[in-house]
């Protein structure tokens, strides 16, 4: 069953100039000759280095172990010997340790191909178990340990499973590119959380752009006899949103909780299961105006955004700006070494008119940010209230549910920076603050 | 290969190419159809008045700029100021009444209060209303200096005012017909035509002044006059996103099935006899409707609160012109307006009333 169905409220289109053809195959990038392995690529405590300076590293080998909350095995994605462990700054700021690995010796063991290991008779436990041990996090953004979401919790049924194939950004195309060329291997995936969770009732959510995609995986389901729904959504931005595609599909029926998974972490646990691989590569949007050849790229983690833009053609303009993600959420960078990670779904580079900050007008009451904010918020008074320090009030007007989309900047005319004083009244209102 | 700098600033990366500065340029620019019809009709002085209203209002501006130490003329709003107040002046008034109106508009009601985005009136209303108080109908005052193009000495709307109450009664344009009003030459030819070949069929005949009204061939404020011009520019905004319907549209309704119920009463006649369409076309009401009432700055944020507020302009809008003085009442019953959308948004804007609402419960 293919259904149709609208954003429940605001959100905005922005131009997609990404100039990625929709058709064009995910390319492979390069083995690079230096990786840089952050231990912090999942969303809690940094994985413990278990590797040190001279190792000889195996592609694929544990360098990173789990531990601590909501932690993640860390391999090493290319042969080679450890040159260094070190500090170093990850987007946003924050500060991780990671394992420099110069590339030495026999590599190509992802390109042999692999025989398929059965899973249809393998436990919970065993199966979660490969999850985990591969190190596959949420690759949609939240880089929430996958084998967590997965876990079946006692008295708490699922009711909805959700594939999430759409991608987090305009101009992002990563999560299309792999749903396009990887179908059945999804659609495998889908029967292994089946397995795992045991929901009432499957669902693939695909933006209306994707609609293209829906009769392929209809098929893939034949064949491996998942019974699966397919919801057309949107192409609206925020839709790929994980809450607002819940809100889209809505649970019917019997209560229960809802597991949503996007469909580059679907493949990861694909590969980890079926395939015993470790999470070491991923699919990431190349684009931009600047770069010569934009493309989906399959990347070893740890590669060098300027050894992306290299597999790209070069960059043929100088970049003003460099975001790794998309260009509503996307965090800028400054200095091309930064290291591709599990999260990262895309680098967007912007020339340096597209980087110039623009004049800010005061704000002229026009509404345009109440009319695109997807979660009902009213930005401009918030915008007051935490400017005025006002935490506590803020709060109470809903600041918590932000999720920093950037609509409501987006569509400022003022060009107020909305969603960067949320983001700092956020984390006062996390850290005490006032409020 | 490393870039000299690169910038970090953050998401959205992606913005609007329209800017609020633009935007006041644009509303301007809506304008422009209705301010070349005025000038068409009344010539030079016409265009003497936009101008003296502009450049009171820009000089106002730099007035301000001087004591703000900040450079704001390029935003456009103190053009878009003087040129409304000057489309809502008559093109017989004396100089000084736009000159005075704009300086108002700008130096007390926008800049006093923290100049673009703060002004809790629209300053062209409040700039006009000041107008109106100062020197009681200079605005609409005529001194029949276009009696050769147009054959009215008086707006439609002054004239209806003198006639009343009439001996006959009935509906704006016939109380104008019985008291002899005259409307010009080429709307006689042209009723005379469509009564004859259209209308004569059907046993029913158009008023004589409909022709006049409909194309805003009468005397009145300079760009008040042709409602089709008027909402020619106010839907290029409307499309481009840079006025909000719903203000603009509940006034006007308000104020017409107000005025279709109520407005024969108020004219010492019956029910469902008031005119709607006559007081539509006469008067500043769809110039104030679409043009200030739409000012964001001074209208609610929320949905909800912009009806009840163009609903509130509608019926202030009628009050004032069937029982109040100042004028036809548009420029009062929107400042009064502005004056109470605090109240509005604080019942209506945000969900932060219905979160703590929730909460409590």
């Amino acid at each position: 069953m293919t259904d149709t169905r609208k954003l429940p409220h605001g959100g905005v289109n922005p131009p997609n100039d990404s100039n990625i053809s929709r058709t064009a195959p995910i390319a492979n990038a390069l083995v690079p000759s230096r990786a840089v392995i952050p231990l912090l690529q999942h969303a809690g405590t940094p994985a413990r280095c278990v590797v040190q300076q001279g190792d000889k590293v195996s592609e694929g080998m544990l360098i990173g172990k789990a531990e601590g909350a909501l932690s993640a095995n860390v391999h090493s994605s290319i042969p080679g010997t450890v040159v260094a462990v070190t500090g170093i700054t990850l987007p946003g700021g924050v500060a991780s340790q990671a394992v420099v690995i110069d590339l030495e010796g026999e590599f190509g063991k992802s390109g042999k191909p692999r025989q398929p290991r059965a899973w249809e008779g393998a436990s919970r436990i065993e199966l979660l178990g490969r999850i985990q041990s591969a190190g596959v996090v949420g690759l949609g953004g939240s880089r929430m340990p996958t084998h967590l979401k997965l876990a079946s919790a006692p008295g708490s049924p699922v009711a909805l499973l959700v594939a999430n194939g759409i991608d987090g950004e305009p101009g992002l195309s990563a999560d299309f590119a792999l749903l396009r060329e990887k179908t059945a291997e999804i659609a495998e995936a889908l029967r292994i959380c089946r397995a795992l969770l045991e929901p009432q009732r499957i669902v693939l959510a695909l933006g209306e752009d994707a609609r293209e995609l829906a009769g392929a995986f209809e098929e893939a389901c034949a064949t491996s006899k998942l019974a699966c729904d397919i919801a057309i959504l949107p192409s609206t931005y925020p839709q790929g949103h994980e809450q607002i595609v819940l809100g889209s599909i809505g649970v019917k029926g019997a209560p229960g909780r809802s597991v949503i998974l996007n469909v580059a972490t679907l493949h990861a646990v694909y590969e980890a299961v079926v395939l015993d691989r470790p999470l070491i590569e991923r699919v990431v949007t190349v684009a931009g105006a600047p770069v010569a050849r934009p493309r989906n790229l399959k990347v070893r983690l740890g590669t060098r955004l300027g050894d992306l833009f290299e597999e790209c053609g070069g960059l043929l303009a100088a970049p003003g700006k460099i975001v790794i993600g998309g260009p509503m959420r996307g965090v800028a960078v400054s200095s091309l070494d930064i290291p591709v990670t599990k999260g990262t779904s895309g680098v967007t580079v912007f020339d340096e008119s597209a980087a110039r900050t623009r004049t800010e007008w005061p704000c002229i009451r026009c509404g345009a940010c109440v009319e695109v904010c997807p979660w009902d918020l009213f930005p401009t008074r918030l915008y007051k209230l935490v400017r005025q320090g006002s935490l506590a009030a803020a709060d109470r007007e809903g600041l918590s549910r932000c999720t920093e989309c950037g609509c409501c900047a987006f569509a400022c005319p003022s060009h107020i920076p909305l969603v960067a004083v949320f983001h700092e009244g956020k984390k006062a209102l996390a850290g005490g603050g006032n409020g | 290969m490393e870039p000299a700098r690169l910038v970090l600033s953050s998401a959205p990366h992606l913005g609007m190419r329209s800017s609020s500065a633009r935007m006041a340029w644009l509303v301007a620019a809506g304008l422009a159809p209705a301010a070349a019809w005025g000038i068409f009709l009344f010539g030079v002085p016409a265009a003497i008045v936009l101008c003296v209203s502009v450049g009171a209002a820009l000089l106002a501006e730099l007035l301000s700029s001087f004591f703000l130490k900040k450079l704001t003329i390029t935003d456009g709003s103190a053009f878009l100021t003087g040129l409304l107040v000057g489309l809502f002046m008559s093109p017989s008034t004396p100089l000084y009444v736009p000159a005075a109106a704009s300086a108002f508009a700008i130096l007390v009601v926008k800049q006093s209060f923290g100049g673009l985005g703060r002004n809790w009136m629209n300053p062209a209303m409040g700039g006009v209303l000041f107008a109106l108080l100062s020197w009681p109908g200079s605005t609409s005052r005529w001194t029949g200096a276009f009696a050769a193009r147009n054959a009215a000495a008086l707006p439609p709307l002054v004239a209806l005012r003198q006639a009343l109450p009439s001996p006959t009664g009935g509906a704006p344009l016939s109380v104008l017909a019985a008291s002899g009003y005259r409307w010009s030459d080429l709307d006689a030819r042209v009723i005379a035509w469509i009564n004859t070949h259209v209308f004569a069929g059907l046993g029913t005949a158009l008023q004589p002044g409909t022709f006049d009204m409909l194309i805003g061939r009468t005397p009145g404020p300079i760009g008040a006059l042709s409602v089709p011009l008027l909402l020619v520019g106010a839907a290029f905004l409307l499309r481009r996103k840079i006025i909000r319907w719903r203000v603009p549209v509940f006034f006007l309704s308000a104020f017409f099935f107000l005025t279709l119920a109520l407005g024969g009463i108020a004219s010492g006649g019956s029910w469902l006899s008031g005119g709607p369409g006559f007081h539509l076309f006469a008067g500043s009401i769809v110039l104030g409707a679409l043009f200030a009432a739409s000012d964001p700055v001074t209208s609610p944020l929320s949905s909800r609160g912009q009806i009840i507020f163009g609903i509130s302009l509608g019926v202030l809008a009628f009050v004032m012109r069937f029982f109040g003085s100042l004028g036809d009442g548009v420029a009062v019953a929107i400042v009064l307006g502005n004056c109470v959308v605090p109240l509005i948004d604080s019942r209506f804007d945000g969900r932060a009333t219905a979160l703590s609402r929730g909460r409590r419960e």
